[in-house]
């Protein structure tokens, strides 16, 4: 969705002589787009986009490979995250529900998808209050959460300030933002540092190439977003989706990678709930069903 | 409403998308997420609202489409026609193909109506009752459709039942649906997705058929014949007049549950069909009870789909998700204050539904004859053909040659499959249904701590859970009842 808004962008500007053709490798929080891309020929032609997840995904250990095993071309674009909980929930403030959060840890159920970006929102909220614990639960993406969130099965969750914004009138009220800044399209909205949680959070869009794209070929790319972003086309886009159109590019860029990768190291991840065996359990209920089918078989 | 569509240019698009929407939708491989993803950018040019009108009639067009080579060649189109494949190609093969289209069409039609009469009409309430459902809640009601899930097929219980958990083991590999830790991947990362659905379901049922009549040994080959007419008399759609509402119902209402689409629509819609009929026995060898609960029910999740789409923001489906994005590319908030901010966006996806259906309809009814033809192409040419979109399909799935390769390998296992008699159908909705009961399992447990109690203190999962025992149970005395009067 995010690459067809420069595909358009770049086709109806006539910056690239090249068609963008857009390969859309869904499905396992990005790791198989990222393997993909990682493995892909070093000459220029193939390039990946992906937000944070790929920092997350190697942190929670579901990629061996991050960002390390790309060249960095640019970022493009923010998104800030939000808190958000059901409209008639007992907290009106961040600060009190932390202070829940701390006094009764476990207690309260954050709605996430595990090993996302998402998650790590909730893990580095976690961090800007010590002894405070969420009880983690399995929800999805973000129509998911909101469903969720309505029906009173979790008690808070997070959101991007574009799903925030989507699903604000449905019922749901945001408690803070994790930005360093007040949200522009909230000015309302606290910081989760002004209600003296230490935490910050945010989704920035990065595009990489494989390791070993030489210099001009990441130039020229960098040049060809730059230009991107410029449109009138981009500009529009951007607003719709809420996300700040910021570009980093050379050292902002290593500087960004560097903070988000450093970030991360201080997150130590706990031992979740215990999952039911149901892989075990189904294959003994196949190898049972075998037994019969097969005795049947000789009565026939 | 009205004036939106006397516009020439709005029903031409409604006329393009529904006729792609059949296209893709009859092609095994291709599906209606991907008209409509690739669609998309197409739209960003276009009027918010011919856009949306495009991209919903591509919805109904698609889910519509399946049963075409469901019915004429046992190859659902789309997920949403496997049922459909159990009683229209059995039909079709008996001399009545034409009928056999001509029910799935107007059940299609018939479904397609009153799940649009929901949307106009319920989309408020209807949406606040979905969100309701909790993770127990919905984990209790795929035990209750796997309690259903016992009598698909002719085949005896443990046949069925070894064939179902076979799905399950399938959907196993890949990204723990709960906690995203990786199972049985043997450190692939291709195999870090798991088998997706459309490789697994294209190369069962379209390879596998093919597989089997390549190889048959006496050269006999079901072959669909006839030549008769798929305009089906009312007397037919009067006495069906129950089983159209139920199955219309259950599909709108699945259509609303976000995660759950169009294909356990009709798997619900079929398994309650056949427990009200009076001729169970007859589903599985076409009956017409069977394809009108099919069609009927995936018809109407596209509407119930749409429902908290609109009124909540909550896509109820994939492609409701895809649509959601179309919405905010747009410009446009969904949610409920939708109706009140752009009364004409909601009018219009209200209305392409209906109109789309109407269209949809009338092409398919007025191409029946020509579409049965279908089937007298020589095999010689069909096998290449259909195998030729199966690849393309499962590769521009995601532009990967694993796909391929797991469509091809599921052409073998189906073909075996289908000789060691093990019921495909309950294979595939064993494969469906795992990830979402063990995703929601798995997060009611999080959520509770570690308690599996709130399954029975919890009202609405205690009531699907009792319901699924007493299913089992009910099925158990009435098969001993039906032995005890028979003599065999």
């Amino acid at each position: 969705m995010f690459v067809r808004i420069f595909q358009n962008a770049i086709r109806k500007n006539n910056l690239c002589s090249q068609p963008l053709v857009i390969k859309n490798i869904a499905g396992a929080g990005g790791t198989i787009g990222s393997r993909t891309a990682r493995d892909a020929e070093a000459d220029g032609h193939t390039i990946l986009c992906l937000h944070d997840g790929i920092y997350t995904a190697q942190h929670y250990g579901n990629a061996d490979w991050g960002p390390a095993d790309f060249e960095p071309i640019a970022a493009t674009g923010r998104s800030g995250v939000v808190v958000a909980v059901e409209e008639d929930s007992p907290y009106s403030s961040l600060s009190e529900l932390m202070q829940e959060a701390n006094q009764r840890p476990y207690q309260l159920v954050y709605g996430t998808n595990l090993g996302a970006p998402n998650h790590y929102s909730a893990l580095f909220l976690q961090k800007g209050k010590p002894g405070a614990k969420f009880r983690f639960t399995q929800t999805g993406g973000g129509a998911k959460r909101l469903a969720q969130l309505k029906g009173g099965h979790i008690d808070l969750t997070g959101f991007s300030v574009a799903e925030y914004q989507q699903f604000k009138d449905a019922g749901i009220k945001a408690l803070a933002s994790l930005g360093e800044e007040r949200e522009p399209s909230f000015p309302n909205l606290p910081t989760a540092k002004e209600e003296n949680i230490e935490a910050t959070h945010s989704l920035i869009q990065f595009w990489w190439a494989p390791k070993g794209t030489s210099k001009d070929k990441i130039s020229y790319l960098q040049n060809l977003l730059k230009r991107a972003m410029v449109t009138d086309e981009i500009k529009d886009q951007f607003k719709n989706l809420h996300m700040e159109p910021i570009v980093y590019v050379g050292e902002d860029l290593i500087h960004a990678i560097k903070q988000r990768s450093k970030r991360l190291q201080g997150i130590t991840l706990e031992k979740p709930t215990p999952m039911p065996p149901l892989e075990w359990i189904v294959l003994i209920v196949a190898g049972v069903c075998v037994f019969f089918a097969y005795r049947e078989n000789k009565t026939v | 409403m009205i004036d939106l569509f006397a516009s020439p240019s709005i029903l031409g698009l409604v006329l393009l998308g529904t006729a792609l929407g059949i296209t893709v939708g009859a092609i095994p491989g291709l599906t209606g997420t991907m008209l409509i993803a690739l669609s998309l950018p197409l739209t960003f040019s276009m009027e918010p609202v011919n856009g949306l009108v495009l991209l919903v009639a591509m919805y109904v067009g698609a889910v519509s489409g399946g049963l075409i080579s469901a019915t004429l060649l046992r190859m659902p189109g789309t997920p949403a026609a496997i049922m459909t494949t159990l009683d229209g190609f059995p039909m079709a093969t008996s001399g009545k193909p034409g009928r056999a289209l001509g029910l799935g069409v107007g059940a299609s039609l018939i479904g397609g109506l009153i799940s649009w009469l929901a949307l106009w009409q319920l989309a408020e309430p209807m949406a606040d009752l979905s969100t309701k459902l909790g993770p127990f809640e919905l984990f209790s009601m795929v035990i209750l459709a796997l309690a259903m899930l016992a009598g698909v097929g002719d085949s005896t219980r443990a046949r069925g039942l070894l064939a179902g958990s076979l799905g399950v083991l399938v959907a196993m590999p890949g990204m723990h649906p709960a906690s995203g830790e990786l199972r049985w991947t043997f450190g692939f990362t291709f195999m870090n997705e798991g088998f997706r659905l459309i490789p697994v379901l294209i190369g069962m049922f379209a390879i596998g058929k093919i597989l089997q009549d390549l190889t048959s040994k006496d050269g006999k080959v079901e072959q669909v014949s006839g030549n008769d007419s798929a305009w089906i008399a009312l007397s037919v759609w009067i006495s069906n007049l129950s089983n159209l509402i139920r199955s219309s119902a259950i599909g709108t209402f699945i259509g609303i549950l976000p995660g759950i689409g169009a294909n356990i629509g009709s798997l619900a819609a079929y398994m309650a069909a056949k427990r009200a009929s009076k001729k169970p026995d007859k589903f599985g060898n076409g009956s017409e009870e069977g394809i009108i609960a099919s069609e009927a029910a995936n018809n109407a999740t596209v509407g119930g789909a749409l429902i908290p789409l609109i009124s909540l923001g909550i896509p109820g489906s994939v492609i409701g998700a895809v649509l959601l994005g179309a919405l905010i590319v747009h410009g446009l908030q969904p949610g409920p204050l939708l109706f009140r901010q752009n009364p004409e966006a909601v009018h219009a996806i209200i209305g392409t539904v209906l109109v789309s259906n109407l269209m949809m309809f009338m092409i398919m009814i007025s191409c029946a004859k020509w579409i049965s033809k279908l089937s007298s192409i020589p095999k010689k040419i069909l096998f290449p053909l259909v195998t030729g979109c199966c690849i393309w399909g499962a590769y521009a799935l995601n532009g990967m040659w694993f796909d391929v390769s797991v469509m091809l390998l599921f052409g073998i296992i189906g073909w075996r499959m289908e000789k060691a008699k093990l019921p495909l159908a309950a294979f595939v909705i064993g494969f469906v249904l795992a990830p979402i009961a063990e995703e929601n399992l798995c997060a009611g447990i999080m959520a509770s701590g570690g308690s599996y109690l709130p399954l029975l203190t919890r009202p609405i999962s205690l009531c699907l859970l009792i319901t699924a025992i007493a299913l089992i149970i009910w099925k158990r005395k009435s098969k001993e009842t039906n032995t005890n009067h028979s003599p065999s």
